[in-house]
Protein backbone atom coordinates (compact mmCIF):
# COMPACT_ATOMS: atom_id res chain seq x y z
CA UNK A 1 0.00 0.00 0.00
CA UNK A 2 2.67 2.64 0.99
CA UNK A 3 5.12 1.52 -1.65
CA UNK A 4 2.31 2.16 -4.05
CA UNK A 5 1.99 5.33 -2.88
CA UNK A 6 5.94 6.37 -2.79
CA UNK A 7 6.45 5.18 -6.18
CA UNK A 8 3.26 7.39 -7.71
CA UNK A 9 5.15 10.45 -6.17
CA UNK A 10 8.78 9.45 -6.69
CA UNK A 11 8.24 11.12 -10.57
CA UNK A 12 6.90 14.65 -8.87
CA UNK A 13 9.29 14.68 -6.33
CA UNK A 14 11.83 16.92 -8.77
CA UNK A 15 9.83 18.87 -10.93
CA UNK A 16 8.54 20.58 -7.31
CA UNK A 17 12.17 20.96 -6.30
CA UNK A 18 13.32 22.22 -9.77
CA UNK A 19 9.96 24.55 -10.11
CA UNK A 20 11.26 25.66 -6.01
CA UNK A 21 14.52 26.47 -7.11
CA UNK A 22 13.36 28.63 -10.06
CA UNK A 23 10.91 30.65 -8.54
CA UNK A 24 14.34 30.93 -5.47
CA UNK A 25 16.49 32.62 -8.12
CA UNK A 26 13.95 34.64 -9.67
CA UNK A 27 11.41 36.07 -7.46
CA UNK A 28 12.88 35.11 -4.04
CA UNK A 29 16.87 36.30 -4.98
CA UNK A 30 15.77 38.16 -8.01
CA UNK A 31 18.98 37.52 -9.98
CA UNK A 32 18.00 37.97 -13.04
CA UNK A 33 15.33 40.72 -14.53
CA UNK A 34 12.07 38.68 -15.58
CA UNK A 35 13.41 38.81 -19.40
CA UNK A 36 16.44 36.35 -19.50
CA UNK A 37 14.87 34.51 -16.82
CA UNK A 38 10.76 34.93 -16.16
CA UNK A 39 9.83 33.77 -12.70
CA UNK A 40 6.98 30.60 -12.55
CA UNK A 41 4.64 33.66 -11.70
CA UNK A 42 5.55 35.31 -14.66
CA UNK A 43 4.75 32.17 -16.82
CA UNK A 44 1.41 31.40 -14.85
CA UNK A 45 1.04 35.35 -15.66
CA UNK A 46 1.37 34.87 -19.20
CA UNK A 47 -0.35 31.23 -19.39
CA UNK A 48 -3.49 32.97 -18.07
CA UNK A 49 -3.44 35.43 -20.45
CA UNK A 50 -2.78 33.11 -24.03
CA UNK A 51 -5.32 30.92 -22.55
CA UNK A 52 -8.34 33.64 -21.94
CA UNK A 53 -7.30 34.82 -25.64
CA UNK A 54 -7.48 31.50 -26.86
CA UNK A 55 -4.01 32.10 -28.49
CA UNK A 56 -2.41 28.89 -27.17
CA UNK A 57 -5.66 26.68 -28.00
CA UNK A 58 -5.34 28.06 -31.45
CA UNK A 59 -1.38 27.77 -31.93
CA UNK A 60 -1.66 24.44 -30.53
CA UNK A 61 -4.30 22.65 -32.44
CA UNK A 62 -2.45 24.48 -35.47
CA UNK A 63 0.86 22.65 -34.01
CA UNK A 64 -1.12 19.46 -33.93
CA UNK A 65 -2.52 19.72 -37.38
CA UNK A 66 0.88 19.67 -39.18
CA UNK A 67 2.39 17.04 -36.98
CA UNK A 68 -0.22 15.38 -37.62
CA UNK A 69 -0.69 15.82 -41.46
CA UNK A 70 3.09 15.73 -41.98
CA UNK A 71 3.16 12.39 -40.46
CA UNK A 72 -0.02 10.94 -41.98
CA UNK A 73 1.43 12.05 -45.51
CA UNK A 74 5.22 9.90 -43.82
CA UNK A 75 3.16 6.78 -43.53
CA UNK A 76 1.37 6.78 -46.63
CA UNK A 77 4.66 6.83 -48.65
CA UNK A 78 7.13 5.18 -46.08
CA UNK A 79 5.10 2.12 -44.88
CA UNK A 80 4.20 0.81 -48.32
CA UNK A 81 7.64 1.64 -49.56
CA UNK A 82 8.96 0.27 -46.88
CA UNK A 83 7.49 -3.10 -46.88
CA UNK A 84 8.41 -3.91 -50.68
CA UNK A 85 11.72 -2.38 -50.53
CA UNK A 86 12.02 -5.01 -47.23
CA UNK A 87 10.69 -7.76 -49.61
CA UNK A 88 11.68 -7.13 -52.42
CA UNK A 89 15.77 -7.27 -52.40
CA UNK A 90 16.54 -6.02 -55.79
CA UNK A 91 14.37 -2.93 -55.32
CA UNK A 92 16.19 -2.27 -51.95
CA UNK A 93 19.61 -2.38 -53.85
CA UNK A 94 18.22 -0.05 -56.61
CA UNK A 95 17.23 2.41 -53.45
CA UNK A 96 19.35 2.16 -50.80
CA UNK A 97 22.52 4.43 -52.08
CA UNK A 98 19.65 7.03 -52.10
CA UNK A 99 17.94 6.69 -49.28
CA UNK A 100 21.69 6.35 -47.30
CA UNK A 101 22.53 9.62 -48.95
CA UNK A 102 19.24 11.57 -47.97
CA UNK A 103 18.65 10.26 -44.65
CA UNK A 104 21.04 12.12 -42.54
CA UNK A 105 20.53 15.50 -44.11
CA UNK A 106 18.66 17.27 -41.21
CA UNK A 107 14.82 18.29 -41.82
CA UNK A 108 15.47 21.97 -41.28
CA UNK A 109 18.33 22.02 -43.81
CA UNK A 110 15.40 21.53 -46.46
CA UNK A 111 13.66 24.81 -45.29
CA UNK A 112 15.12 27.05 -47.33
CA UNK A 113 13.53 24.87 -50.38
CA UNK A 114 10.05 24.33 -48.70
CA UNK A 115 9.88 28.19 -48.78
CA UNK A 116 10.58 28.52 -52.07
CA UNK A 117 8.29 25.79 -53.44
CA UNK A 118 5.69 26.15 -51.05
CA UNK A 119 5.73 29.58 -49.99
CA UNK A 120 4.61 30.63 -46.37
CA UNK A 121 1.97 28.82 -43.69
CA UNK A 122 1.14 25.32 -43.59
CA UNK A 123 2.46 23.54 -46.77
CA UNK A 124 6.08 24.12 -46.16
CA UNK A 125 5.91 23.07 -42.77
CA UNK A 126 4.05 19.89 -43.59
CA UNK A 127 6.70 19.46 -46.24
CA UNK A 128 10.01 19.88 -43.56
CA UNK A 129 7.59 17.49 -41.19
CA UNK A 130 7.28 14.85 -44.14
CA UNK A 131 10.83 14.87 -44.92
CA UNK A 132 12.01 14.58 -41.05
CA UNK A 133 9.48 11.30 -40.87
CA UNK A 134 9.57 9.35 -43.91
CA UNK A 135 13.13 7.85 -43.46
CA UNK A 136 12.73 6.53 -39.55
CA UNK A 137 9.28 5.18 -40.72
CA UNK A 138 10.94 3.78 -43.44
CA UNK A 139 13.74 2.17 -42.10
CA UNK A 140 11.88 0.53 -39.39
CA UNK A 141 9.29 -0.71 -42.01
CA UNK A 142 12.29 -2.23 -43.65
CA UNK A 143 13.64 -3.56 -41.06
CA UNK A 144 10.83 -5.18 -39.71
CA UNK A 145 9.83 -7.11 -42.98
CA UNK A 146 13.57 -8.27 -42.97
CA UNK A 147 13.18 -9.76 -39.25
CA UNK A 148 9.93 -11.92 -40.68
CA UNK A 149 10.08 -15.29 -38.99
CA UNK A 150 10.91 -17.62 -41.85
CA UNK A 151 9.19 -20.45 -40.40
CA UNK A 152 5.77 -18.46 -40.58
CA UNK A 153 6.07 -17.40 -44.01
CA UNK A 154 7.28 -21.25 -44.80
CA UNK A 155 4.07 -22.09 -43.10
CA UNK A 156 1.79 -20.35 -44.83
CA UNK A 157 3.35 -21.05 -48.06
CA UNK A 158 2.85 -24.71 -47.22
CA UNK A 159 -0.78 -24.23 -46.03
CA UNK A 160 -1.25 -23.32 -49.38
CA UNK A 161 -0.56 -18.93 -49.32
CA UNK A 162 0.16 -17.31 -52.48
CA UNK A 163 3.05 -14.58 -52.48
CA UNK A 164 0.38 -12.17 -52.45
CA UNK A 165 -1.10 -13.87 -49.59
CA UNK A 166 2.03 -14.38 -47.44
CA UNK A 167 2.89 -10.34 -47.85
CA UNK A 168 -0.63 -9.51 -46.75
CA UNK A 169 -1.47 -12.02 -43.99
CA UNK A 170 1.88 -12.76 -42.72
CA UNK A 171 4.51 -10.16 -43.31
CA UNK A 172 2.26 -7.00 -42.44
CA UNK A 173 1.60 -8.36 -39.56
CA UNK A 174 4.79 -9.29 -38.27
CA UNK A 175 5.64 -5.88 -39.22
CA UNK A 176 3.41 -3.90 -37.43
CA UNK A 177 4.96 -3.57 -33.90
CA UNK A 178 8.39 -2.02 -36.18
CA UNK A 179 6.39 0.17 -38.07
CA UNK A 180 4.66 1.20 -34.63
CA UNK A 181 7.79 1.87 -33.37
CA UNK A 182 8.98 3.94 -36.55
CA UNK A 183 5.90 6.32 -35.91
CA UNK A 184 6.69 6.52 -32.25
CA UNK A 185 10.00 8.18 -33.66
CA UNK A 186 8.59 9.69 -36.42
CA UNK A 187 6.41 11.84 -34.35
CA UNK A 188 9.09 12.78 -31.56
CA UNK A 189 11.55 14.17 -34.93
CA UNK A 190 8.11 15.81 -36.60
CA UNK A 191 7.45 17.84 -33.34
CA UNK A 192 11.08 19.06 -33.58
CA UNK A 193 11.01 19.89 -37.39
CA UNK A 194 7.52 22.05 -36.54
CA UNK A 195 8.80 23.92 -34.30
CA UNK A 196 11.77 25.16 -36.02
CA UNK A 197 9.73 25.26 -39.72
CA UNK A 198 7.24 27.62 -37.39
CA UNK A 199 10.39 29.65 -36.45
CA UNK A 200 11.37 30.45 -40.23
CA UNK A 201 8.98 30.28 -42.21
CA UNK A 202 5.39 30.70 -40.54
CA UNK A 203 2.61 32.76 -39.17
CA UNK A 204 1.15 30.20 -36.58
CA UNK A 205 1.68 27.50 -34.13
CA UNK A 206 3.28 27.12 -31.25
CA UNK A 207 6.83 28.01 -32.61
CA UNK A 208 5.77 31.24 -34.14
CA UNK A 209 4.44 32.08 -30.82
CA UNK A 210 7.24 31.66 -29.07
CA UNK A 211 9.38 33.69 -31.31
CA UNK A 212 6.93 36.32 -31.58
CA UNK A 213 6.93 36.43 -27.51
CA UNK A 214 9.97 36.37 -27.47
CA UNK A 215 10.38 39.72 -29.89
CA UNK A 216 8.16 41.29 -28.14
CA UNK A 217 10.15 41.15 -24.65
CA UNK A 218 7.13 38.57 -23.19
CA UNK A 219 9.36 35.72 -22.02
CA UNK A 220 7.13 34.17 -20.10
CA UNK A 221 4.89 33.46 -23.04
CA UNK A 222 8.47 31.64 -24.37
CA UNK A 223 8.19 29.32 -21.77
CA UNK A 224 4.58 28.35 -22.10
CA UNK A 225 4.96 27.46 -25.64
CA UNK A 226 8.03 25.22 -24.37
CA UNK A 227 6.36 23.38 -21.48
CA UNK A 228 3.23 22.65 -23.96
CA UNK A 229 5.21 21.55 -26.85
CA UNK A 230 7.03 19.03 -23.73
CA UNK A 231 3.53 17.92 -22.17
CA UNK A 232 2.43 17.20 -25.98
CA UNK A 233 5.18 15.31 -26.64
CA UNK A 234 5.17 12.97 -23.15
CA UNK A 235 1.28 12.64 -24.37
CA UNK A 236 2.34 11.18 -27.68
CA UNK A 237 4.79 9.03 -25.70
CA UNK A 238 2.34 7.62 -23.24
CA UNK A 239 -0.19 7.07 -26.54
CA UNK A 240 2.82 5.17 -28.19
CA UNK A 241 3.98 3.04 -25.42
CA UNK A 242 -0.14 1.76 -24.60
CA UNK A 243 -0.13 0.85 -28.30
CA UNK A 244 3.29 -0.87 -28.19
CA UNK A 245 2.17 -2.75 -24.96
CA UNK A 246 -1.30 -3.99 -26.03
CA UNK A 247 0.77 -5.48 -29.35
CA UNK A 248 2.72 -8.84 -27.75
CA UNK A 249 3.91 -10.15 -30.94
CA UNK B 1 0.35 -38.78 -53.14
CA UNK B 2 3.31 -40.75 -53.72
CA UNK B 3 6.94 -38.83 -53.37
CA UNK B 4 9.90 -39.94 -55.21
CA UNK B 5 13.37 -38.81 -54.04
CA UNK B 6 15.51 -39.46 -56.94
CA UNK B 7 19.52 -39.27 -56.49
CA UNK B 8 19.62 -36.21 -54.38
CA UNK B 9 22.77 -34.22 -53.34
CA UNK B 10 22.56 -31.20 -51.38
CA UNK B 11 25.51 -29.13 -50.15
CA UNK B 12 25.21 -25.87 -48.20
CA UNK B 13 27.82 -23.50 -48.67
CA UNK B 14 29.17 -23.05 -45.65
CA UNK B 15 32.00 -20.31 -43.95
CA UNK B 16 34.49 -22.51 -42.71
CA UNK B 17 34.69 -25.13 -45.51
CA UNK B 18 33.63 -23.96 -48.76
CA UNK B 19 31.10 -26.54 -49.17
CA UNK B 20 29.16 -28.68 -46.56
CA UNK B 21 27.91 -31.82 -47.95
CA UNK B 22 25.06 -32.62 -46.05
CA UNK B 23 22.82 -35.37 -48.24
CA UNK B 24 24.36 -37.67 -50.44
CA UNK B 25 22.95 -40.22 -52.94
CA UNK B 26 19.50 -40.13 -51.48
CA UNK B 27 16.98 -42.61 -53.65
CA UNK B 28 13.69 -43.36 -51.72
CA UNK B 29 10.33 -44.14 -52.93
CA UNK B 30 7.38 -43.44 -50.51
CA UNK B 31 3.76 -45.04 -51.73
CA UNK B 32 1.23 -43.46 -51.31
CA UNK B 33 -1.09 -43.85 -47.91
CA UNK B 34 2.26 -45.01 -46.63
CA UNK B 35 3.90 -43.44 -42.84
CA UNK B 36 7.67 -43.52 -43.55
CA UNK B 37 9.77 -42.53 -40.25
CA UNK B 38 13.40 -40.99 -40.81
CA UNK B 39 15.32 -41.46 -38.22
CA UNK B 40 19.11 -40.74 -37.71
CA UNK B 41 21.39 -38.84 -35.17
CA UNK B 42 21.52 -35.02 -34.94
CA UNK B 43 22.76 -32.91 -37.58
CA UNK B 44 22.24 -35.76 -39.86
CA UNK B 45 19.98 -33.92 -42.31
CA UNK B 46 16.74 -35.10 -41.68
CA UNK B 47 15.43 -31.53 -41.81
CA UNK B 48 17.12 -30.98 -44.90
CA UNK B 49 15.15 -33.78 -46.06
CA UNK B 50 11.87 -33.24 -45.43
CA UNK B 51 12.34 -29.24 -46.69
CA UNK B 52 13.41 -30.44 -50.38
CA UNK B 53 10.59 -32.92 -50.31
CA UNK B 54 8.40 -29.71 -49.49
CA UNK B 55 9.69 -27.63 -52.03
CA UNK B 56 11.35 -25.15 -49.15
CA UNK B 57 14.61 -26.13 -50.42
CA UNK B 58 16.15 -27.17 -54.00
CA UNK B 59 18.40 -29.99 -54.24
CA UNK B 60 22.18 -29.33 -55.44
CA UNK B 61 21.55 -32.08 -57.78
CA UNK B 62 18.51 -35.01 -58.39
CA UNK B 63 14.65 -34.47 -58.26
CA UNK B 64 12.26 -35.09 -56.11
CA UNK B 65 8.63 -36.20 -57.60
CA UNK B 66 5.35 -35.45 -55.70
CA UNK B 67 2.06 -37.07 -57.27
CA UNK B 68 4.21 -37.00 -60.67
CA UNK B 69 5.18 -33.68 -60.87
CA UNK B 70 8.73 -32.28 -60.35
CA UNK B 71 8.24 -30.43 -56.99
CA UNK B 72 9.68 -26.84 -57.50
CA UNK B 73 7.94 -25.09 -54.80
CA UNK B 74 6.20 -25.28 -51.67
CA UNK B 75 2.67 -25.99 -51.83
CA UNK B 76 -0.83 -26.37 -49.92
CA UNK B 77 -0.55 -30.24 -50.90
CA UNK B 78 2.55 -30.96 -48.59
CA UNK B 79 2.01 -29.24 -45.52
CA UNK B 80 5.08 -28.81 -43.06
CA UNK B 81 4.77 -29.08 -39.14
CA UNK B 82 7.87 -27.86 -38.07
CA UNK B 83 10.50 -28.42 -35.77
CA UNK B 84 9.93 -24.93 -34.20
CA UNK B 85 6.79 -23.26 -33.05
CA UNK B 86 4.93 -21.91 -36.00
CA UNK B 87 2.01 -20.52 -34.89
CA UNK B 88 1.01 -17.34 -36.24
CA UNK B 89 1.17 -14.79 -33.03
CA UNK B 90 -1.28 -12.44 -33.99
CA UNK B 91 -3.78 -14.98 -34.79
CA UNK B 92 -6.03 -16.56 -32.17
CA UNK B 93 -6.24 -20.65 -32.36
CA UNK B 94 -9.17 -20.58 -34.17
CA UNK B 95 -7.73 -18.55 -36.65
CA UNK B 96 -4.32 -20.48 -37.17
CA UNK B 97 -6.17 -23.18 -37.11
CA UNK B 98 -8.54 -22.15 -40.38
CA UNK B 99 -5.82 -20.54 -42.08
CA UNK B 100 -4.85 -22.81 -44.31
CA UNK B 101 -8.65 -22.89 -45.21
CA UNK B 102 -9.00 -19.54 -45.81
CA UNK B 103 -5.96 -19.55 -48.57
CA UNK B 104 -7.37 -22.75 -50.71
CA UNK B 105 -10.78 -21.35 -50.32
CA UNK B 106 -11.56 -24.55 -49.27
CA UNK B 107 -15.47 -23.97 -47.73
CA UNK B 108 -17.47 -21.27 -46.85
CA UNK B 109 -16.70 -19.64 -43.38
CA UNK B 110 -19.29 -21.18 -41.32
CA UNK B 111 -17.88 -24.62 -42.46
CA UNK B 112 -14.45 -24.08 -41.73
CA UNK B 113 -15.10 -22.94 -38.10
CA UNK B 114 -17.16 -25.58 -37.27
CA UNK B 115 -14.73 -28.17 -39.05
CA UNK B 116 -11.87 -26.63 -36.63
CA UNK B 117 -14.16 -26.90 -33.59
CA UNK B 118 -14.62 -30.58 -34.24
CA UNK B 119 -10.98 -31.09 -34.61
CA UNK B 120 -9.80 -29.07 -31.54
CA UNK B 121 -12.46 -30.55 -29.71
CA UNK B 122 -10.85 -34.03 -30.37
CA UNK B 123 -7.99 -33.35 -29.00
CA UNK B 124 -9.09 -31.20 -25.58
CA UNK B 125 -8.12 -27.23 -26.70
CA UNK B 126 -11.39 -26.26 -27.93
CA UNK B 127 -11.59 -24.53 -24.44
CA UNK B 128 -8.71 -22.45 -26.09
CA UNK B 129 -9.87 -21.67 -29.53
CA UNK B 130 -9.89 -17.68 -28.49
CA UNK B 131 -6.54 -17.71 -26.68
CA UNK B 132 -3.38 -16.81 -28.44
CA UNK B 133 -0.19 -18.69 -28.83
CA UNK B 134 1.55 -17.37 -26.23
CA UNK B 135 -1.30 -17.95 -23.66
CA UNK B 136 -0.33 -21.97 -24.29
CA UNK B 137 2.39 -24.39 -23.61
CA UNK B 138 4.53 -25.84 -25.76
CA UNK B 139 2.88 -29.13 -26.55
CA UNK B 140 -0.51 -27.33 -27.07
CA UNK B 141 1.35 -25.28 -30.10
CA UNK B 142 2.41 -27.83 -31.51
CA UNK B 143 -1.12 -29.82 -31.25
CA UNK B 144 -2.55 -26.56 -33.24
CA UNK B 145 -0.33 -26.72 -35.35
CA UNK B 146 -1.18 -30.02 -36.35
CA UNK B 147 -4.43 -29.41 -36.50
CA UNK B 148 -3.41 -26.33 -38.77
CA UNK B 149 -2.18 -28.82 -41.12
CA UNK B 150 -4.55 -31.49 -40.81
CA UNK B 151 -7.70 -29.59 -41.41
CA UNK B 152 -6.56 -28.67 -44.69
CA UNK B 153 -6.76 -32.12 -45.97
CA UNK B 154 -3.29 -31.81 -47.39
CA UNK B 155 -2.57 -35.53 -48.65
CA UNK B 156 1.10 -35.29 -47.84
CA UNK B 157 1.88 -34.32 -44.30
CA UNK B 158 6.07 -33.88 -43.53
CA UNK B 159 6.21 -33.75 -39.22
CA UNK B 160 9.68 -32.93 -37.86
CA UNK B 161 9.92 -34.56 -34.69
CA UNK B 162 6.40 -32.46 -33.71
CA UNK B 163 6.27 -34.41 -30.75
CA UNK B 164 9.75 -33.65 -28.83
CA UNK B 165 7.96 -31.13 -26.80
CA UNK B 166 5.83 -33.13 -25.29
CA UNK B 167 6.01 -34.93 -22.25
CA UNK B 168 5.92 -39.16 -22.68
CA UNK B 169 2.41 -39.82 -21.71
CA UNK B 170 0.88 -37.01 -24.22
CA UNK B 171 3.65 -38.24 -26.60
CA UNK B 172 1.95 -41.55 -26.49
CA UNK B 173 -1.79 -40.12 -26.67
CA UNK B 174 -0.51 -37.87 -29.96
CA UNK B 175 0.68 -41.22 -31.53
CA UNK B 176 -1.94 -42.99 -31.32
CA UNK B 177 -4.14 -39.91 -32.66
CA UNK B 178 -1.86 -39.47 -35.54
CA UNK B 179 -2.35 -43.21 -36.50
CA UNK B 180 -5.76 -42.79 -36.32
CA UNK B 181 -5.85 -39.61 -38.60
CA UNK B 182 -3.67 -41.27 -40.51
CA UNK B 183 -6.09 -44.24 -41.05
CA UNK B 184 -8.94 -42.04 -41.75
CA UNK B 185 -7.45 -39.94 -44.32
CA UNK B 186 -5.10 -42.12 -46.20
CA UNK B 187 -1.91 -39.22 -45.80
CA UNK B 188 1.06 -39.67 -47.09
CA UNK B 189 3.10 -39.10 -44.17
CA UNK B 190 6.69 -38.23 -43.75
CA UNK B 191 7.98 -38.22 -39.87
CA UNK B 192 11.38 -36.94 -38.48
CA UNK B 193 12.12 -38.22 -35.15
CA UNK B 194 15.53 -39.50 -33.21
CA UNK B 195 13.70 -41.59 -30.91
CA UNK B 196 13.58 -45.26 -31.96
CA UNK B 197 10.54 -46.14 -30.29
CA UNK B 198 8.70 -43.50 -31.84
CA UNK B 199 9.65 -44.96 -35.30
CA UNK B 200 8.90 -48.30 -34.12
CA UNK B 201 5.27 -47.59 -33.09
CA UNK B 202 4.16 -44.95 -36.23
CA UNK B 203 6.05 -46.02 -39.38
CA UNK B 204 5.36 -48.85 -42.11
CA UNK B 205 9.03 -48.20 -42.86
CA UNK B 206 12.13 -46.41 -41.17
CA UNK B 207 14.67 -45.04 -42.95
CA UNK B 208 17.51 -44.59 -40.97
CA UNK B 209 20.41 -41.98 -41.90
CA UNK B 210 23.85 -42.13 -41.62
CA UNK B 211 25.96 -38.66 -40.91
CA UNK B 212 28.80 -36.78 -41.83
CA UNK B 213 27.22 -37.21 -45.06
CA UNK B 214 24.11 -38.42 -44.60
CA UNK B 215 23.25 -41.24 -46.95
CA UNK B 216 20.42 -43.64 -46.04
CA UNK B 217 22.07 -46.39 -44.26
CA UNK B 218 19.17 -49.03 -43.86
CA UNK B 219 15.61 -49.43 -44.22
CA UNK B 220 13.57 -51.05 -42.28
CA UNK B 221 9.88 -52.54 -42.91
CA UNK B 222 8.24 -52.47 -39.48
CA UNK B 223 5.69 -55.49 -40.20
CA UNK B 224 3.89 -55.48 -36.50
CA UNK B 225 0.35 -55.29 -36.60
CA UNK B 226 -1.57 -51.79 -35.54
CA UNK B 227 -2.61 -51.28 -32.68
CA UNK B 228 1.23 -52.02 -31.86
CA UNK B 229 2.26 -52.91 -28.09
CA UNK B 230 5.02 -51.59 -26.59
CA UNK B 231 5.65 -54.41 -24.23
CA UNK B 232 5.30 -56.86 -26.93
CA UNK B 233 8.28 -59.32 -27.76
CA UNK B 234 8.48 -58.29 -31.69
CA UNK B 235 8.07 -54.68 -30.67
CA UNK B 236 11.16 -54.38 -28.15
CA UNK B 237 13.14 -57.18 -30.70
CA UNK B 238 12.93 -54.41 -33.40
CA UNK B 239 13.96 -51.58 -31.19
CA UNK B 240 16.75 -52.87 -30.19
CA UNK B 241 18.34 -54.23 -33.42
CA UNK B 242 17.49 -50.87 -34.87
CA UNK B 243 19.37 -49.05 -31.45
CA UNK B 244 22.26 -51.66 -32.57
CA UNK B 245 22.22 -50.09 -36.29
CA UNK B 246 22.38 -46.47 -35.03
CA UNK B 247 25.02 -47.49 -32.23
CA UNK B 248 27.64 -49.17 -34.93
CA UNK B 249 27.52 -45.63 -36.93
CA UNK B 250 29.36 -43.76 -33.93
N1 LIG C 1 20.60 -23.33 -44.53
C1 LIG C 1 21.71 -24.00 -44.17
N2 LIG C 1 22.93 -23.48 -44.45
C2 LIG C 1 24.05 -24.13 -44.09
N3 LIG C 1 24.08 -25.30 -43.45
C3 LIG C 1 22.90 -25.88 -43.15
C4 LIG C 1 21.66 -25.25 -43.47
N4 LIG C 1 20.65 -26.04 -43.04
C5 LIG C 1 21.24 -27.11 -42.46
N5 LIG C 1 22.59 -27.04 -42.53
C6 LIG C 1 23.54 -28.04 -42.03
O1 LIG C 1 23.13 -29.29 -42.50
C7 LIG C 1 23.32 -30.29 -41.53
C8 LIG C 1 22.03 -31.06 -41.34
O2 LIG C 1 21.06 -30.22 -40.76
P1 LIG C 1 19.59 -30.70 -40.46
O3 LIG C 1 18.87 -29.57 -39.84
O4 LIG C 1 18.98 -31.27 -41.68
O5 LIG C 1 19.83 -31.85 -39.39
P2 LIG C 1 18.76 -32.73 -38.58
O6 LIG C 1 19.02 -34.14 -38.91
O7 LIG C 1 17.40 -32.23 -38.79
O8 LIG C 1 19.22 -32.48 -37.07
P3 LIG C 1 18.32 -32.38 -35.73
O9 LIG C 1 17.96 -33.78 -35.35
O10 LIG C 1 19.25 -31.76 -34.76
O11 LIG C 1 17.15 -31.53 -36.04
C9 LIG C 1 23.84 -29.61 -40.30
O12 LIG C 1 25.22 -29.81 -40.22
C10 LIG C 1 23.52 -28.16 -40.52
O13 LIG C 1 24.51 -27.35 -39.94
MG1 LIG D 1 15.99 -31.21 -37.60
Amino acid sequence: MLENYKNKFIPLILPIVLILIWHGITDGLELFSSYILPSPMDVVNSAWVVIENGKLLTNTIDTLYKVFAGLICASIVAIPAGILLGWYKTLEDLCTFVISVLRPIPPVAWIPFSILWFGIGTFPAVFIIFMGCVFPILVYTIDGVKRTDKVLVESAQTLGANDWNVLKRVVVPSTVPYIVSGLKVGIGIALMCTISAEMIGSSSGLGYMILTATNLFDTGTTVVGMIVIGLIGLAFDFVFSRAQDKIFW
Amino acid sequence: MSIEVKNINKTFKSKKTDQLSVLENINLTINDGELICLLGPSGCGKTTLLRLIAGLEQPTSGEIVANGEVVKKPSGDRAVIFQQYSLFPWLTVLQNVTFGLEMTKKGSKAENIAAAERYLTSVGLIDFKDSYPHELSGGMKQRVAIIRSLLNHSPILLMDEPFSAVDMQNRHSLQEQLIGVWKRFENTIVFVTHDVDEAVYLADKIVILDKNPGRIAKIVEVDIERPRKRESPEFIALQESIVQQLNMED
